[in-house]
């Protein structure tokens, strides 16, 4: 293989060694470093100074970061309810995923139609994912208290959106609604691509369709399982759409900041609270993102081992 | 018989998780033909005739230059994205140099690299740019897509075999010729699924939009849709059918591109 390159491009290597390579990789660096590393790093600096955006900046050291791990009782609430959210949420919806994505490989006829409408969900504009379930949850006139009354679960209707104790399930519901659709195509992009012999080979060998799953199909999607734990990890500690959207789009929810008694406050959510709406405390709020960044990034190294590993394996 | 009853409960499972799928989606297209007075009075399951009038008062409002905006952002914004995102994969499996390695690694890292994170920081970047005020802040940030450089890396790799791009070297034809003429066709079912992404998330985006948008000439349609909510104290029937507006050309083209998405995803997140 080198040599054959070697003789194709004797006596300008150097072109296909740095010149090119530079010339194609460098606008994404450059993007890269400006638009993505640049904000970050200057985000950190601001993060130790007290600054509202308009006067000067007051170096405090980490002060505010004191702040936040010692006695702002928000974020601590925030990291709460983004984790319990997370955790919700996304096994379920990727448990789902992959388990309709199974079953759908089993179907001839009708697939592409399955598919493509429960792709829908993660294709509509999050705020009108808000805005409808904000109607669908609604106290007195949403439909889920309508259905769950008529099939005599509940006696009368659950005050969703303004109880602490349920809030956070719309929101967590929300995210299944939205992404299962999104983890089956997934899925079902890698059943697709493994060899029809494996499962002859087990529907030869006597195996039922439980079995087959378990001990083939699972297996076989380790590395898209691993892809898609890790991305939605990191969406999720962003979380801010959904949540936000629920209870400032409408009139039926609560429009206190966090949802009621904050219980939908979530990480990111909090920081653009703090720093573009109820108080415009830029200092505080680089701080914020930092130390989401740096979670996020903790996870994410160990993500990359993973993955790493994974795709080894492969090979 | 076993095996049809088993059969039978696959397609009525996936044909209920649809239903759910869709229902929202019904009611929203439902909606947009009510009066918003008579939303709240019941479930809305069969079309009323108010579609016209809803059509309407969002015509009147600034729902045309949003939506002008909205698709100016996301087809620029995809273009640069998915050009960009091309050229770095290439370049990173095609060529062979020192620093691919660790370059590959730096990849697949900035894609768990938050960009929301910066925000403050790329305020006052863009301000010292002078490009407040403008709607570029809204676009130039999707150029730097750590997703997309990893996805075309990943379909690359699979979809474009280095013979072809030495035989084309031999026949004479310089890199970016062959990069333009020859490798961009192999890599466009990859090219397609990244482009529909970014068109979906730079059409769906909220925060940017939200921190930057200062003026009703910059709206992009969800800053819009909220900003309906809180000027005339929520005419929800406009909302509504403006929302649906702003949804359907993702439709079509999810639709449309159904196939090649699924292909390019097949290839592409496969290896993860």
């Amino acid at each position: 293989m080198t040599g054959q390159r070697k003789k194709t491009s004797m006596g300008s290597t150097r072109k296909f060694t740095v010149f090119w390579p530079i010339i194609f990789i460098s606008p994404f660096v450059i993007c890269f470093l400006l638009f993505n590393i640049y904000p970050i790093l200057y985000t950190f600096f601001a993060s130790f100074h007290k600054w509202d955006g308009i006067s000067q900046k007051v170096f405090i050291g980490i002060d505010n970061y004191k702040t936040i791990w010692i006695e702002d009782k928000n974020f601590r609430k925030s990291v709460f309810c983004t984790v319990r959210i997370i955790l919700c949420a996304f096994p379920i919806a990727i448990l789902l995923g992959m388990v309709l994505a199974a079953f759908l490989s089993n179907l001839k006829k009708g697939r592409q139609v399955a598919q493509t409408i429960n792709f829908l969900p993660y294709i509509t504009t999050p705020v009108a994912i808000g805005l409808i379930f904000s109607f669908l949850f609604d106290w007195s006139s949403g439909i889920v208290n309508k259905i769950l009354m008529a099939l005599g679960i509940i006696d009368e209707g659950l005050n969703w959106l303004g109880d602490a104790k349920l809030a956070y399930l719309v929101v967590a519901f929300m995210i299944i609604w939205k992404s299962s659709g999104y983890f089956m195509a997934i899925y079902l992009a890698g059943i697709t691509s493994i060899s029809e012999d494996i499962f002859e080979a087990a529907k030869v060998d006597g195996a039922n369709a439980f079995v087959t799953f378990w001990k083939i199909t699972v297996p076989l999607l380790k590395p898209i399982t691993i892809f898609v734990v890790i991305t939605s990890l990191i969406s999720g500690l962003q979380l801010f759409d959904e949540p936000s959207l629920l209870f400032t789009g409408s009139g039926t929810g609560s429009r206190v900041v966090g949802g009621p008694e904050r219980s939908c406050l979530s990480i990111v959510w909090n920081f653009y609270d703090v720093s573009f709406q109820t108080t415009s405390r830029l200092g505080y709020g680089s701080a914020i993102a930092i130390t989401l960044f740096i979670i996020i990034v903790i996870f994410a190294m160990f993500g990359m081992r993973f993955m790493q590993g994974a795709s080894e394996e492969d090979l | 018989m076993k095996k049809k009853s088993m059969k039978f409960a696959i397609v009525l499972l996936i044909f209920l998780v649809s239903l759910i799928s869709l229902y929202p989606f019904y009611t929203m297209v439902m909606m947009s033909t009510y009066k918003t007075e008579d939303i709240f009075k019941g479930v809305p399951l069969l079309p009323s005739d108010f579609f016209m009038t809803n059509l309407k008062l969002v015509m009147q409002s600034n729902f045309i230059q949003t939506y002008a905006n909205s698709l100016f952002v996301s087809i620029i914004s995809t273009s640069g994205c998915v050009f960009v995102s091309a050229m770095a994969g290439y370049g990173l499996t095609i060529y062979k140099f020192r620093f691919r390695k660790v370059l590959l690694k730096f990849v697949m890292m900035t894609m768990m690299v938050p960009t929301q994170i910066g925000i403050i920081g790329f305020m006052i970047e863009m301000k010292s740019f002078h490009m407040t005020g403008t709607i570029w802040p809204l676009i130039i940030g999707w150029f730097a897509s750590g997703f997309g450089a990893y996805w075309m890396t990943q379909f690359i790799q699979g979809a474009l075999p280095r013979e072809i791009v030495e035989c084309a070297r031999i026949d004479g034809c310089n890199e970016f010729g062959i990069f333009l003429k020859i490798s961009i066709p192999c890599m466009i079912p990859g090219l397609t699924t990244l482009a529909l992404l970014i068109f979906l998330w730079s059409w769906n985006s909220y925060l940017v939009p939200l921190v930057f948008v200062n003026k009703p000439q910059l709206y992009t349609i969800p800053i819009f849709i909220k900003s309906l909510g809180n000027a005339y104290r929520t005419d929800y029937g406009a909302q509504i059918t403006g929302l649906l507006l702003s949804t359907i050309p993702l439709v079509l083209m999810f639709v449309f591109g159904s196939k090649s998405f699924i292909k390019g995803l097949t290839a592409g997140a496969v290896k993860g």
